[in-house]
This record gives structure tokens, sequence and C-alpha cells, in this order.
């Protein structure tokens, strides 16, 4: 029988409040299905974000979760695998959560490369606080009202700067493509480190034309690699448009050293004079 | 012998390396060597090398937690930037300096004190010995001059060095010789300090010892961003955390640390972090999430000068308000405050413990005056640890409820990989389940049951240390409160008793507690180092005080002293005549 | 990747058509559960409706495969021609303010999108046992067609096919 037939199981009674027609579904339903293909424990398993349409994720699942304060999804998700390593950890949420209010996090989750998953679900928009400018943003975007002549300020460029900071499995995604989702997904919970998951996921409400996406998103044109100088210049000549696995390496992930193990009384004799 | 304390307070200062903290460190030993008490405290200036520091020590026949309100002698080793500490060495008429000539004229803001000036040549002591240092000269002249016995000197020299090798070792104790062999001139104003009952002393600063309380209170996982002067605590966990278990990551920011620490109890590991204001600011909304999700952890804040970045090497009592009330949203917490160094080990133990037990987080307020202080005390006792976190089990035919309204307000908390009770903590505000919910009754129920957990905790005893009776009670907090002690000593030996209050469980506030011991009193003396009253106005907003109350209150970074409070006293007293 | 129509043995055929069945089902509960958080009962109702007959037939063909130990496939082993599984409605379908009419078009599409993937295997199939069973599916799936396409002719004689918001999202508080 196919684990898959599982799927459902993974996910709680509570109901999703995206609007319909949001890419979010399609990563809340890859998820289910990575979980189910891998068969995962339940309760080995926690969902962990922040705050945004797409940090709601956590609630979702019958797993453990932590819907946390905005921007700091990866420093809990952090904490859990470093008290915890032996739970499979998801880190999730959104481009305004990850790459603004939690960007400094992002750096230094790929640098740390703890063995855990973190999903961005990229809308470029703000959509809780209804339809801001993010920093995935194009420049000339003008139909927010916080931002009328557009925000004039190049996107961040979510792949390369976790390629710079040293993540060790760089992928993207596309929410009209859940079948390949499900694959990015269950080869980075597979990965040995910290992989990262762009997932282009459209935002109905706010950014309409997004709806074309499927029209402009193709494969990424390259076979993985594990040289990032190959990565990058495939990033800089990307269009930010493709999905795929485009870099994973085995860099070191940060480990607890072993040392000898005593007892807090041993610590209380240093005081003696 | 008096009940009064006999003691003798030295600062020994000094710029570029010049050892000045060594002498302090190597005289604080020899007074635990030699069963007496001490306490030291460090001024430094900004410079990370080179610049002016001072060991202000304080050595005595009693266990001492504050600065005396004036030295009786200042060794100098220079006067390079003499300004800068000069107001943290109040000297006067019966003070003694020991000076070299050769450091040039004694600068005049020293110099009016009118203290007796001795010149003795360390300069040309130390360099008659190969490799000599001045500063192992005055680690002899003082061990005389405070009748303490050579041998104990030149063991803790010979093991101080031991790492700088065989020749070091010969020419410091060369130096300590010619020092403590030099002959002062005249009848010099030095009392032999009695010794106290033998026994076992520890030497430990207030960053170690809430280090200790940590550990002992169970925490096993630590995340670490540096901030002075609360680094300490975070370096002695480190290497230390890692031998039983535990963890210490140093995080990008305190924005990650407290998060860390949030995420990590969230998996059922005691977890702390440890900084000072501008980072317990920046700490706030993790904060009021783990208030929100029930996430026990320990903040230990060791509070110096702010506002802003303030003065970072200095202490003051100013992180009160943002401890108690800096959480957005009505954010029932805890707030503790060790009373001494050693009270830093009980009582940051303590938060760790009631946090667990009550699933929210504990603030340790300490402050730069006990965090970097070193005090020698006798071995403290380490009671038995009886609370613990409420950990759900999986019940049969029954749904498990992460947040379920209960009598005393605690839910039973699942940890991860504890099958049938997953959940998803959440800092929306949520129903039993853990379901995010914005109507009334749910938000009504939450909010009533975390306060409940609070209000209906059996805090005991330890709420706050009571001492002595009478009309006139003097109510104070923290690291005020060991000068605070020592007036009031001061004030029973000359017939004068007073009460005094000192509250160590800030929050929640235990008012019953407070309104009790405040019967009969009719004058109230508030003690606090902050500019705008802050503890004084939380007194206001939550107890009902005695008709008269004044206040003292001085902002740092200058150390409050016994005789200024004991001035206090008698001021209001002159009123009341 | 894997074709579909190359499958040569029944197990895996019948473990294929089951998941792709539960994926639909699985698909119409979320748009039912999403369009109940967005006060829409009279299509949630229909979501409903539609996820319960594609849980038929996944039971249907449990009872074909009784006595088989069906292989543990993913979807994303095969080649397909939409995104998903021929019979799963892609969430970007549907929009806040979706019509009946356009809910059952769409379950139209799945089935008609259903009905030629069988086809396609009822005659390139290299083996006969699951050209003669796709070929019955196929015949199962053209029942349906037929269905939809009724109940879209009686919906729009009743109904017309747009919706308006008078409460958009962004409105300034």
């Amino acid at each position: 029988m196919t684990n898959l037939a599982k799927a459902k199981s993974y996910k709680s009674d509570i109901k999703p409040i995206w609007c319909p027609g949001c890419g979010d579904f399609a990563v809340l339903s890859a998820l289910t299905k990575a979980f189910a293909f891998l068969d995962l424990a339940k309760q080995d398993l926690a969902v962990i974000s922040g705050i945004g349409c797409s940090s709601r994720l956590p609630a979702y699942f019958s797993s453990y979760g932590f819907h946390g304060i905005h921007g700091r999804a990866l420093p809990i998700a952090s904490g859990l695998k470093l008290a915890r390593p032996e739970l499979t950890v998801i880190a999730s949420g959104g481009d305004g959560d990850g790459f603004s209010i939690g960007g400094n996090h992002f750096i230094h989750a790929c640098r740390r490369n703890l063995d855990m998953t973190y999903i961005v679900m990229d809308n470029e928009v703000y959509g809780m606080t209804k339809g801001q400018a993010s920093p995935t943003t194009q420049p000339d975007w003008a139909s927010s009202k916080l931002t009328p002549h557009g925000t004039g300020v190049r996107p961040f460029q979510p792949a390369a700067i976790a390629l710079a900071s040293g993540a060790s499995f760089i992928a993207r995604a596309f929410s009209g493509d859940p079948n390949g989702m499900t694959k990015l997904i269950i080869a980075a919970i597979q990965h040995p480190g910290f992989s990262f998951i762009q997932v282009l996921s459209p935002c109905p409400t706010f950014r309409p034309e997004q709806k074309l996406w499927k029209h402009q998103v193709e494969a990424f044109p390259h076979e993985p690699t594990d040289d990032p100088v190959k990565a990058a210049t495939r990033l800089y000549t990307d269009d930010g448009m493709s999905s795929g696995l485009i870099f994973q390496s085995n860099y070191p992930t940060w480990n607890k050293p072993e040392v000898a193990q005593t007892s807090v009384k041993q610590f209380e004799e240093e005081f003696v004079v | 012998m008096s009940t009064q304390n006999c003691t003798h307070s030295i600062a020994i200062t000094g710029s570029g390396g010049s050892g000045a903290i060594t002498v302090g460190n190597m005289l604080l030993q020899q007074a635990a060597k030699n069963s007496l008490y001490g306490f030291m405290r460090r001024s430094v200036g900004p410079q990370i090398r080179g610049g002016e520091s001072a060991a202000l020590l304080r050595l005595s026949d009693q266990p001492v937690f504050c600065p005396d309100d004036r030295f009786d002698l200042l060794i100098a080793f220079d006067w390079r930037n003499a300004d800068r500490f000069a107001l943290e060495i109040p000297l006067d008429s019966q003070s003694l300096i020991i000076t070299d000539p050769a450091s040039g004229e004694i600068p005049e803001v020293i110099q009016q004190s009118g203290a007796k000036i001795i010149e003795v040549p360390l300069k040309k002591m130390a360099s008659a010995v190969s490799g000599g240092r001045i500063n192992m000269v005055a680690v002899g002249l003082l061990t005389a001059l405070l009748k303490m016995p050579a041998e104990v000197a030149t063991d803790i020299i010979s093991s101080t060095l031991v790492k700088k090798g065989e020749e070091a070792i010969k020419s410091s104790l060369d130096c300590f010789e010619t020092g403590f062999n030099y002959e002062l001139p005249g009848k010099l104003p030095c009392p032999q300090l009695m010794a106290a009952e033998p026994g076992i002393r520890w030497n430990i600063s207030g960053n170690e010892a809430a280090g200790l309380g940590a550990l002992q209170g169970g925490v096993r996982f630590v995340a670490a961003y540096p901030i002075t002067p609360a680094t300490e605590v975070l370096e002695w966990l480190s290497p230390r955390i890692e031998k039983i278990g535990g963890t210490l990551l140093q995080a990008e920011d305190e924005l990650a640390s407290i998060n860390m620490a949030i995420g990590a109890s969230f998996g059922g590991t005691v977890s702390m972090t440890s900084t000072s204001g501008p980072g317990l600011s920046l700490m706030s909304e993790g904060i009021g999430l783990a208030v929100a999700s029930e996430i026990p952890l320990i903040v230990v804040n060791v509070t110096r000068g702010g506002p802003s970045t303030g003065i970072p090497t200095k202490s003051e009592q100013s992180d009160l308000n943002i401890a108690l009330n800096g959480l957005h949203g009505d954010a029932p917490h805890l707030v503790l405050a060790p009373q001494n160094i050693t009270d830093c080990i009980d009582t940051t133990r303590w938060a760790v413990q009631l946090a667990e037990a009550l699933q929210t987080p504990a603030i340790v307020l300490t402050d730069q005056f006990q965090g970097q202080s070193r005090c020698i005390t006798p071995v403290p006792e380490s009671p038995d640890l009886a609370m613990a976190r409420k950990v759900a089990q999986p019940e049969k035919d029954k749904v498990f409820e992460r947040y379920a309204i209960t009598e005393s307000g605690i839910s039973p908390m699942a940890i991860p990989g504890t099958a049938d009770c997953s959940y998803t903590a959440d800092g929306l505000e949520h129903k039993p389940s853990g379901q995010p919910s914005s109507i009334a009754t749910d938000h009504h129920d939450q909010l009533d049951k975390r306060q409940r957990k609070l209000d209906l905790f059996e805090f005991g005893e330890k709420w706050a240390d009571i001492h002595g009776d009478g009309q006139l009670a003097i109510i104070t907090w923290g690291s005020s409160t060991a000068a605070v002690l020592e007036a009031a000593q001061r004030l029973k030996f000359t017939g004068q008793t007073v009460k005094v209050i000192s509250i160590r469980l800030l929050a929640p506030a235990q008012v019953d507690s407070l309104e009790k011991e405040l019967i009969g009193v009719n004058r109230l003396l508030v003690v606090e180092q902050s500019h705008s009253r802050q503890f004084y106005h939380y007194l206001r907003a939550h107890y009902t005080l005695p008709d008269k109350v004044n206040v003292f209150a001085e902002p740092g970074p200058l150390a409050i002293t016994p005789g200024t409070i004991t001035h206090a006293v008698q001021l209001l007293k002159g009123e009341l005549s | 990747m894997i074709k579909p129509e190359s499958i040569e043995d029944l197990e895996t055929f019948l473990a294929l058509a089951y998941l792709l069945e539960i994926e639909s089902s699985d698909r119409y509960t979320e748009l039912a559960d999403n369009m109940q958080v967005h006060n829409d009962p009279e299509v949630e109702q229909l979501f409903r409706k539609l996820s319960e007959y594609s849980g038929k037939h996944a039971s249907e063909i449990i009872e074909h495969a009784e006595g088989m130990v069906l292989p543990n496939v993913a979807s994303w082993d095969f080649e397909w021609q939409s995104p998903e599984g021929p019979e799963t409605t892609a969430f970007e379908f549907v929009e806040y303010q979706i019509t009946p009419v356009k809910v059952l078009q769409l379950a139209l599409h799945n089935e008609i999108r259903g009905h030629d993937f069988y086809a396609h295997i009822a005659e390139q199939s290299p083996s006969e046992e699951i050209r003669k069973l796709a070929t019955e599916f196929t015949d199962e799936e053209s029942e349906h067609v037929e269905l939809l396409k009724n109940w879209i002719a009686e919906m729009e004689q009743n109904k017309g096919n747009t919706r308006d918001d008078m409460d958009p999202p962004n409105m300034p508080e």
C-alpha cells in the first residue's frame, strides 16, 4: 500500500485561513506527502514558523509545532534542533518574515548549517498586513499604498544570499508544480545540514498577476552542483523564476563537541580557595 | 570584640598592565586562606588594553558584600587618568597613600583628601630584581602591612604563576620579599584583622555565581550573545555546560538568543540566556512570546548604567522598569533579584525552578556591581530541588490540550517526542488546544489562567529577606541590600533599630506578605540605585505603604555605601524629632 | 520517471490508480475546508460531494486489489501531462469568488483527464490484464463525464456565473 495514502494523517483538524488559490496550500500538501513518503513519526517532527500568512503553517499539522513571533522562526527552530538533535525540524515562513525582519537569522542559520530544513513561501508581498512590498518585490511594483512609487530597490536574492552565507542545500520550488516541490522537500529533509527551499508561491489576492507564473516558471536549466562558484554564476544569470535543486554540498554541520562528562558538584570545587 | 565589622579597604591602582588587579586577587586569596573574608570590585577604563584599572578591595573578619564609605589605603603604581577613578576611591585624613616618587606629583584631586602620603620606591625595588615587577613588590608590602603571614602569600604567588614558569615565580617571590621586608616609616593606621572561624572559603563573582545557580537549577541549554557586563556569566558556563551534557551556542544577536532559548525549552530542555539592558530591550518581544506560549526560561540580566549604551562597565539598578513592565500586553512573568554575590547562586537557582514549575519566563536582575565583583564567602548550602516542569503524558480517550484551563493555572506541557500529545505552541491568543483564537472568552480565560498560576503559587519565605524590627523600616532590593544591611548593623551598634526588608521576588508582587511586614512600621525609607526612583514607583503601584515614605535614590555609577544610608536615616530621624 | 502507460504489473497499476483517487479526494476535501473557512457553504458542500465520489472510487480500486500486495508508489515517480495526478484539482484554479458552476467545470476537466489517462493505458499497456481493467475504468470515467455535464447544464439554467466581492480584502480601515 502506498505510504502517501497516509498524507492527510499529518494534518490537524485546523483549517487553513489562506485565501482560495493561495500557493501555500500546495506547500502544506507537499509537506504532508513528503512526511508520509518518509514515514516520519508525528511525535518526532516539529514545524516552526514566525508571523505572516505562510507562518500559519505549523498549526495545520498533527505534529509538534511552534508559531512564534515575526522573523524568529529560525532561532526557535535552531534552539529546538540544538536541544533535541534527534527531531526532524522544519522552519517555515514567508519572504518578509525570512528575508526582512528575520534576515540576519537567515544568514547565520545558513552559516551554522544545522541539520534542518527551511521553507520560505515567497509571494513577493506582505499578505497578512494587506499587501505591502517585501524584500523580493520588484522595484516598480506600485500597488501598495505604502510605496506608491514602487520601492525602487533591487530585490533580495534569496538563493544567492543563502549560497554566500554557506547554506549546504539550496533549491527553488514552485507551488504550481506540487510533485516537483514534494521531491525537493524530501531531498531537503534527507540532506544532512541546513537545507533551504525558496518556494515561488503566488498570492492571488494582492498579486493576482502572479497567476501568470505558471507560464513563466521553468526547470532550472542546470544539473545541481556542489561547486559554489558555478552555482553563483548560474544564480547571477538566472531570472529567479526557475525551479529545481541548485546547489548541494557536504559542508560540516555545527556539532556539539564530545567532551568528558562530570557533575555540577565538580564546578563548585573550583571556587574553593 | 564588638559586633561591628573590623574591615580594611584598600585600593590598588595602575595603568598599562601594571598588574593592579592581580595584586587585588592575590590579597583576596590570602584573606580566604587566613580565615578572613573579602570583597573586591574592579574599576576599569574603556580601553581594551593598557587602560587605567583599579582593584577596590575590602578585607574583613565577617562576610562583606559592599564597599565601605572610605578607603584606608591607596597604593598607586602611577597617576595616569587618576581623575577617572578618584570619585570611586574616597580618601580622608585618616587614609594612607603609598606612592612611588618616580611616578611624579600626586594629582590635586587625590591630594586634597588630606591623606597621609608615604613614598616607597616601588620601581627601584622591582628593578633590583631580574624580571621584577612592581605589583609583586606591592603584594609583599601589603601582606606585611596587613600583618598576614608570608608563607600563605608565597604559596599563592607560586600557584598563581605556575604557568609562567620557574623564572617568573622566582623573580616574583624575590619582589615579594623585597616588599615584605621593606620598613615603612612611623606607626600606620592599619589594624590586624582578627581571623574569623576557620573553614573552607569560596572565591566567587556574582556572574560566576549566577552561572552556577543556573546549572544547579537544571539549565542545560544556553544561547549566548556577548555584552558587558554579562559576558562572564556566559563565558563561565560555556566550557562547563558541555561537561554535563548541555549545550551553549553563541547566537547572532539577542533576538536569536532569546528565541533559541525558547525553542530549546519547547523541546523540554531547561534553558537560559544572559544579557544586560540593551540586550534585554531586544529580547522583550521574545520574553512576551514565552509568556503567551507558556515556555519556561530564564534571562540573567546584569544591569549596567543606562539608558542606551549608557555606562557598560559600571553599575546601576535602572533595568527594574523594563524587567517588570517591558513586555507589551498583560504578560505575567517572574522577576527576581539576588541580594548579594553568593545569593546570585540561590536566587538564580530558585528562578530556574520557579520558571520551570510555572512555565513562564523569569528575569533575574543582578548588576555590574554584583556580577563583576568577587567575594570570599563560606561554602554556600545547596538545598535539594523539588520543583520541576509538569510534563504531559498521553491519556487514553482524551484529546491533549496544551493550554487546558486548570484550577492552578498550570497545564501539563507535552515534550516533542511524546506520542498523542502533539500541539502547536502559539504566541497568538489561543484556545485550550492551542488553536489561534480572537474570541473574547478565550482571551479572558487564557489571561486569567496565566495570571492565576502566579497568583496561586505558594512562593514561601524566600520572597524577601527580613532583618531586625522597628517602626522605621528600610525597604530595598537587589545589590543595594548589602549596604543597607551594613548600615542597619552600624545603627544597631549605636542603639538604633531599623527593620530591613529586601525584596527578592519582585514579580509577582507579594502584596499580602509585604503588607504584613509593614504592620507597625510608620516610617519607610526606600533605597535604590536609580535616578527616576523606579523601585519607589513600583512599591507605590503595588503595595499600601505607611504614610511617611522617604526615598534614597541615587543613580550609578558610584556604589551605594553604608554610610550614605546611615546618614539618610539620621536626617530622617532629625525630621522626626 | 516512469510513463504510466508502460506499467507492466497489475499491482503497480492499481496502486497508482488508488493513489490518484486518494489524491483527488484529499484535494477536494482541502478545497471544501478552504471554502468553509471563507463562509461559502454551497461551494464547500459541492467539494465535499466530489471528495466523497473520489473516495468511493478509491475504495472500489481496493476491492479490485483484494488479495494483492500493492507497492509503495509516489505520483512524482510518474510522468504526467498535468502537474499532479489527472484527477487532482490544482489549488490555483480555485478562487475566492468561484461559482458552483465553475467548481463542476473543474471537476469535469478532471474527469475528462481521468478518462483520457485510462483510455491511453487501455490502448498502450503491454499487459492484457491492465488493458482490460483500464478499459473498465475508462468507461466509468465516461459515465462521470456525462453526469457532470448534465449537472452543469442544470445549474447554469438556475444561476449566473459571476459574483461580486462587496468587501474586498484591502479596504482601507
